[in-house]
């Protein structure tokens, strides 16, 4: 526990103003770049020297809080993590972190590869503070979680990846932490075991252990935690409700592609409209129109895909045609009649094959539309959903 | 988005994270993560014993064989005034707290960055690295010294009364090997080089330190001045003079030595402090 921390009930987190800085050069340290430092620093001062990895970050998380971070590569969500573990010292910034804190950073955390698996849980026990005792306690239960058995005996650096991962996890949850801080590790277990840690995080959520989970899987945070922050370039740009902030991140995942996107197409896409075929805004349950106009310069047979999604390239669900292309001009209606989507912003991508798969038009996000209605429903807690949709739609074909 | 970052480039002074200097939290704190000394220091114990096939008895043969290698060379080719005690019985007990204070500050310095899957990731006071790989060695010279026990058997003598003097000794010789370590262990994490130059020094200090002769090498005027640069000599000299011959420590020698530990062990604490804080950042 960290001296600033007295007073407040375990659980809590309390970070305000965090800075944090990097050397922006990558060589090593040696007495000649820190002698060129020192003359550049009184010549002119020292920023060139530095990248900020966090800018003025205030983080307030109450115990019990199940909170997800998300954002691109690069952001700052682990630096932030480790500062929060105290494991990194912030360049500026107050911060109180109260009670035990249980933390998975990469997959072999706290792990030492020369000892047992056995041996492992003990030394990680004693970096959270408890005794033999204690640990031994709870020893049985972390067997049983990470189905190592007859591995636990083994020296650590045998195990494959999975099994460092599955120990690590096991060990970090179960050895009762006053808060837990995930990183982007669960994506090495299979799909049973990342079910099981998802369960187990509910587990220690309703007895009142604080969750930090950062990952990339979108549809995991939202199934864990209730409230998330988006870290982009090392600025809090979002905290708030899960799917307002997630909303958001699509949203700026959807911006960045597309301004990355250049298309080069052989049958152009001239114009895209989304909307419920009166210039409304579709509406849940309501029906949804996507008019295209596309110019071919020759006749051929052609498949084409519209998907629609949150933002990221995977789709909530595609519908494809069959159709053959003339020469000139087309105007194509897709007419859904019962949208199965939730309020918010979803977009629509375009794609169009010949008959050996050849990009006519590359997969690309052409329009977005908003939808009015209800929130999604909330699954239970800890369930993944992947939103798997079945669609049908009328269409419609036009010469212009 | 570039609005965000332009109108705050840098935190305001008054913000920045100090590390406060602060002996007795710190020494609290150490105190709190004992069990964890312990077992780092159980860890690396059995880590280098397991998998030798002689396992401990590596610890009483590496200086068995260093005091033979002494007996040989010394005896034979330099004439070394040791009184009227036996060659073997007053190397080894110059070997003994010198292969302590060595292994020690060389396994101390690499300490933090061979536990660094550790502290990169869960948070404990650093100390606790270098302290745990100290007390290791200690386990290894306690081992150790029951060839002592072997060679005032064989040469029908046992070690004085004043032998009660050792813990003062000890208290100087941990000092010194504290404050190195400390020093050794952050530094080494940012200059690399260092470890090689540090085992270079501690080659040459076997020489140049009053392990396999005695002190009385030393011309007399020079010897304060030797042992005020040497803390080691003093201390050595003092083990030597307690438990063979009987007498009380030379304390002409032994407090400028005391007096250079401590700084060592001041200075040793304060770099430690200042370094630690970006090991997160470096390792």
């Amino acid at each position: 526990m960290s001296p600033e921390a007295a007073g407040l009930a375990h659980g809590t987190i309390r970070a305000d103003h965090i800075w944090k800085r990097f050397r922006s050069d990558d060589r090593r340290w040696s007495v000649s770049t820190q002698f060129n430092y020192w003359k550049a620093r009184r010549r002119s001062g020292d920023e060139d020297f530095w990248r900020w990895a966090l800018r003025d970050i205030g983080v307030h998380i109450e115990p019990g809080e199940a909170v997800g971070l998300v954002g691109p590569n690069g952001s700052g969500k682990s630096t932030l993590l480790k500062i929060l573990t105290r494991v990194m010292h912030p360049y500026a910034g107050r911060l109180a972190v109260s009670g035990r804190v249980g933390a998975l950073i990469e997959v072999k955390a706290g792990i030492h590869n020369e000892l047992s698996g056995r041996e492992n849980i003990y030394l990680y026990g004693s970096l959270l503070g408890l005794n033999r005792r204690e640990v031994a306690s709870r020893f049985d239960q972390i067997i049983a979680f990470s189905e190592l058995d007859d591995a636990i005996d083994r020296q650590v650096k045998f195990y494959s990846s999975g099994m460092q991962m599955r120990l690590g996890f096991s060990v970090a949850a179960h050895l009762d932490p006053d808060i837990l801080l995930v990183d982007e590790v669960l994506a090495v277990g299979d799909a049973s075991f990342q079910q099981r840690c998802h369960d187990r995080m509910r587990e220690v959520l309703n007895q009142g252990t604080t969750l930090v989970l950062v990952s990339h899987d979108l549809a995991a945070v939202e199934a864990t935690c209730n409230r998330c922050m988006l870290l982009v370039d090392g600025v809090l740009r979002g905290d708030g409700q899960i799917r307002d902030v997630l909303g958001e991140y699509r949203e700026w995942i959807e911006e960045v592609a597309a301004g990355r996107q250049t298309i080069e197409a052989i049958v152009p896409l001239l114009k895209a409209v989304a909307d419920d075929g009166e210039r409304g805004s579709p509406r849940s349950d309501g029906p949804l129109e996507v008019r295209l106009v596309l110019d071919s310069a020759e006749a051929q047979k052609a498949m084409l895909f519209i998907g629609v999604s949150e933002g990221p390239a995977t789709p909530i669900f595609v519908i494809r045609r069959n159709m053959t292309l003339a020469a000139g001009e087309l105007e194509l209606v897709c007419r859904v009649r019962h949208l199965p989507l939730p309020r918010g912003r979803f977009h629509v991508w375009v794609g169009i094959y010949d008959s050996s798969w050849r990009e006519l038009l590359p997969w690309h996000p052409a329009t977005f539309f908003d939808v009015i209605g209800n929130r999604l429903m909330k699954a239970p807690r800890g369930i993944v959903r992947l939103s798997p949709v079945q669609v049908t739609a009328d269409w419609d074909e036009s010469r212009r | 988005m570039t609005d965000i970052l332009d109108h705050k480039t840098s935190p305001p002074p008054e913000l920045l994270y100090r590390h406060r200097l602060n002996v007795r939290r710190d020494l609290l704190d150490l105190w709190r993560n004992r069990r964890l000394v312990r077992t780092l220091a159980e860890r690396d114990i059995r880590a280098s014993y397991k998998q030798s096939f002689f396992g401990f008895g590596w610890a009483i043969v590496t200086p068995l064989l260093t005091v033979l290698v002494f007996t040989v060379f010394f005896k034979r080719i330099g004439r070394i005034d040791t009184g009227s005690i036996p060659y073997p019985l007053f190397a080894y007990v110059g070997l003994l707290p010198w292969s302590f204070f060595t292994s020690s500050v060389s396994s101390g310095a690499g300490s933090l960055i061979y536990n660094s899957t550790i502290l990169n990731k869960v948070y404990c006071p650093r100390e606790v690295f270098p302290v745990a790989s100290i007390l290791v060695q200690a386990v290894d010279t306690v081992l150790a010294s029951a060839v002592l026990g072997l060679l005032f058997i064989y040469y029908g003598t046992a070690p004085k009364l004043t032998t009660l003097w050792v813990p003062v000794l000890v208290v100087v010789q941990l000092a010194l090997t504290v404050g190195l370590t400390l020093a050794f262990s952050t530094a080494v994490v940012y200059v690399r080089d260092l470890r090689q130059v540090l085992g270079g020094i501690l080659q040459m200090g076997l020489f140049l330190t009053p392990v396999a002769w005695g002190i009385r090498s030393v011309p007399e005027k020079w010897r304060v001045a030797y042992c005020a640069i040497d803390p080691l000599a003093a201390v050595i000299d003092g083990y030597r003079r307690t438990v063979l011959q009987g007498k009380p420590p030379s304390w002409g020698l032994l407090v400028p030595a005391a007096m250079t530990s401590t700084i060592v062990l001041i200075a040793g604490y304060y770099i430690f402090r200042r370094l630690e804080g970006g090991i997160a950042d470096v390792a």
